[in-house]
């Protein structure tokens, strides 16, 4: 036998038999255990072994923006919870954000038992049964806290009483008017300003729109990008803003449906049903004022902010002071606070009012809240894969042993000190859970928080397609690769298609809604700036 | 049963597998998604037979259909061009040269990029060269022409030639060992007699050598037509189809449909129609775009 011949089968039986080493199971696989999360091994009598995916924020020993310690909190309420629950495990996973991973997963059954989703991400498959409603859930006792006794305990009577933002927790139910998400944690955007920079140009903190602007031309005219926000900045939150502080005013007119339930805590928030029917009356077009004004206002704006709404690091811009202010989330102040380097003060303001100089239609109203739940997690349907598939949902909620556990988990995570445990580890969410108090720098995310809710959120009540449409042509409006009018037939041919799709999908109450409409006729009298349509049947 | 007859069976048997694997995930998704483009259905959801609606509303009423089919045409058309020229000079160069280690060392230069994910190429494009603080528009601020920066993928008026120019020079190894194969299949013989009619340089490139390939220009042809109509993975990267539906092609507005719409019958309408185009031009292409054995058999 040849040397090379030697090395060539001796470097195969090498492999081979590295491969069959790696391959070979452990002692505890041989006994049948299997490996979960945080190294721990679970034994082979667990009855139910839990999948968590509890997203990036509060993830086991990762170190958000590569500050501070590795986390410990989540996977400490975790095991608190296996403690208290011997026969169950708890896996807690980091899955793909995307929604191709999630859709197949959910059809084959095989997405974890609570993901970490925005819930308007999910509206379009509830009526499949791949979530599981929670309102009941939500309307009877945390079992947790009724063990303690104490009847006046937050959450003695219902689940729903533990949370803090009670209007922003109950905005979130679906278009089928049920809940599928819990959220413990808040987010909330504002503005953080160079405070050394403003004082050097002389400039105060802005109360109105038109002072906004005022100090982003000074700004701009001293060498500096004003202000450096993303593309779904202005997709999604200046649209909502905007939108609210040009049709306040109007609400009573418009405000068609009182949720019995949601109603008290939403105070005049728009639906999608509403909106549909609004639209249909001949609100949202080009024909409709407002509407045109939320454009024309955020054409304005996007002078005095960065060029590029895509690929631009904005956090970069900002800590290297090339720009004065970035719009962005509570969790900035995390990364701002632990910056030694950073050189300037920074402060946080909200988005300013509107004026009647801004738009005849202003209501004059501060800026309403636009964010809201951060962490929000929903419970699918491999919850109640102990049940059978044919089965309605409701059944298989009422069979399902592993749901209660499911359940059990957060309803555990919701509890004050293990809350705090999880959220208050770093200052980047605000608590939603009452008594648990957040961090003191996210004290001013906590004041604005305490304002009135939006009055409806244009990107979540569509379908997707709708979003993706407007995303895409609203940019090209920004960047002058289209003019308002060619942007506005755009969003009539989308809104449109959106409202048959969601009238498709669920059946449109127009008696109910023709009526409610008729009865406020004379609220709407009065109004200026209704859409001709509106105007020509005198508000009715 | 004579050995012959065993010997048949058995190459049978050993294909089976493969015939069978290839008929479950290749064909039959296919006649799965020709079946389906007639139903209004998604994943999970309900299914309902809606004849040629779905063909009628891309063709027809869909906003996108035309604008992405424009862009799909100029980026075809881009690739078909790129891909012809620069990997042929490039292979021309390489086989010209007088030794054969150089050659050898040359193909090999060439040739290592290709173990690079497409994916990271697209990555480093879009990260490292065209985003705000890229290698374009942090040049530009250094050498003072801060006016001239832009979002080069995001703003309508550069995203489609910033998309097109992904890849520069444009230098694939495929493409290379290809016509570096079909330059080295032409005979001596054909080298020495235009050398004796004073058929030389660039002259003899054009005459003599690309008439020599056209069997392999023909097939890079096909393929990139192939590639360009289905690809949409390094647009996804890039843009997302953006800024509006500036760089969308019928193929990623298929992939949204699909999987963020979940509009699957739609999506399987709109495939269909891109394999009927594919079909459509690789037939032209073989029937008017002349093989090396047809002009050698002309001559």
């Amino acid at each position: 036998m040849t040397a090379g011949r030697i090395i060539r089968n001796g470097s195969l039986a090498v492999i081979v038999a590295v491969g069959a080493w790696l391959l070979w199971p452990t002692t505890a696989e041989r006994r049948g255990d299997s490996r979960v999360a945080g190294g721990r091994t679970t034994p082979a009598d667990v009855k139910f072994v839990i999948k968590f995916s509890p997203g990036q924020a509060y993830f086991p020993d990762s170190r958000p923006y590569g500050l501070g310690k590795p986390l410990k909190g989540l996977a400490t309420v975790v095991r608190s919870f296996e403690a208290l629950f011997p026969d169950t495990r708890v896996e807690i996973l980091s899955t793909p954000g995307v929604r191709e991973y999630l859709v197949t997963q959910l059809a084959g059954g095989q997405a974890p038992d609570i993901i970490n989703v925005n819930v308007e991400d999910v509206w379009t498959d509830v009526h499949k049964g791949w979530y599981v409603p929670l309102d009941s859930f939500l309307e009877a006792p945390n079992p947790f806290v009724r063990k303690t006794g104490d009847p006046d305990l937050p959450g003695a009577r219902q689940w729903w009483d533990m949370f803090r933002y009670q209007a922003i927790s109950r905005g979130k139910a679906a278009p089928d008017g049920k809940v599928y998400n819990i959220t413990f944690d808040m987010i909330e955007t504002g503005i953080y300003y160079n405070k050394t920079v403003f004082r050097e140009l002389g400039l105060d903190v802005p109360e109105t729109w038109e002072q906004l602007l005022d100090a982003c031309r000074k700004i701009q005219a001293a060498g500096r990008v004003p202000l450096v926000m993303h593309l779904g900045a202005y997709h999604d939150w200046l649209m909502d803003l905007i939108f609210d502080q040009l049709y306040y005013d109007l609400l009573p007119g418009i405000d068609l449906v009182q949720d019995p339930v949601r109603e008290g805590y939403l105070q005049g928030y728009l639906d999608w049903d509403e909106l549909a029917f609004l639209h249909s009356k001949g609100f949202f077009n080009r024909h409709d004022p407002r509407y045109v004004e939320i454009w024309r206002r955020m054409r304005e704006l996007k002078q005095y902010t960065n060029r590029d709404l895509v690929s631009t690091d904005t956090i970069r811009e900002f800590v290297t002071q090339r720009a004065a202010m970035i719009w962005h989330v509570s969790s900035l102040s995390y990364r701002l606070s632990g910056d030694r380097d950073l050189g300037f003060e920074w402060g946080v303001f909200y988005l300013p009012r509107f004026t009647k100089k801004t738009s005849r239609f202003a209501s004059g109203e501060p800026m309403c809240v636009i964010g809201g739940a951060a962490t929000q997690l929903e419970v699918t349907n491999r919850a109640v894969s102990d049940t059978a598939s044919s089965l309605p949902i409701t059944e298989r909620m009422r069979r399902s042993e592993r749901l209660k556990r499911v359940i059990a988990l957060l309803q555990f995570m919701c509890l004050p000190q293990q809350n705090e445990r999880i959220v208050c580890e770093y200052p980047g969410y605000v608590p939603n859970i009452v008594g648990v108090k957040g961090l003191e720098i996210l004290e001013p995310f906590e004041r604005i928080l305490q304002r009135r809710y939006t009055t409806t959120k244009w990107v979540f009540t569509f379908d997707l397609r709708f979003s993706e449409i407007q995303q895409r042509m609203l940019i090209l409006y920004l960047t002058d690769g289209i003019d308002l009018d060619g942007f506005l037939d755009w969003q009539e041919r989308n809104l449109s298609a959106a409202c048959a799709n969601l009238k498709r999908r669920k059946a449109l109450d127009t008696a109910r809604l023709e009526a409610a409409w008729r009865a406020r006729a004379a609220e709407r009298a009065t109004a200026r700036g209704l859409p001709p349509t509106v105007a020509a049947e005198g508000g009715s | 049963m004579n050995y012959r007859a065993r010997s048949t069976l058995t190459c049978y048997a050993a294909i089976l597998p493969t015939v069978v694997l290839l008929l479950t995930f290749v064909y039959l998704p296919v006649v799965w998604a020709f079946s389906k483009s007639f139903y209004a259905f998604e994943i999970g959801g309900e299914s309902r037979f809606v004849g040629l609606s779905n063909y009628a509303e891309y063709l027809l009423e869909d906003p996108t259909t035309w604008p992405s089919a424009i862009n799909m045409v100029v980026l075809t058309l881009f690739a078909v061009t790129a891909r012809l020229t620069f990997p042929l000079i490039v292979a021309k160069l390489i086989h010209s040269l007088p030794r054969e280690r150089w050659r050898y060392v040359y193909r090999l230069v060439f040739l290592v990029p290709i173990v690079v994910p497409g994916v990271a190429v697209q990555l480093i494009w879009a990260g490292m060269i065209y985003s705000d603080s890229g290698l374009v528009n942090e040049l530009l601020r250094w050498i003072g022409q801060a006016d001239w920066v832009h979002g080069w993928l995001s703003e309508p008026q550069t995203a489609l030639i910033c998309v097109a120019l992904v890849g520069f020079p444009f230098v694939g190894a495929f493409e290379v060992l290809i016509y570096y194969a079909g330059l080295s299949n032409i005979p001596q013989s054909v080298h020495e007699a235009a050398a004796i009619a004073g058929c030389t340089g660039l002259r003899k490139f054009l005459r003599i050598d690309v008439p020599l390939i056209l069997s392999q220009l023909k097939l890079i042809v096909i393929l990139t037509i192939i590639g360009s109509v289905q690809g949409f993975q390094s647009l996804i990267i890039l843009t997302r189809g953006g800024p509006g539906f500036r760089t969308t092609v019928p193929g990623l507005w298929m992939y949204y449909n699909a999987f963020s719409f979940q509009r699957m019958g739609y999506a399987c309408a709109i495939g269909v129609l891109l394999f009927l185009v594919i079909l459509t031009l690789t037939a032209l292409n073989l029937k008017y775009f002349k093989s090396s054995e047809s002009v050698q058999g002309a001559a």
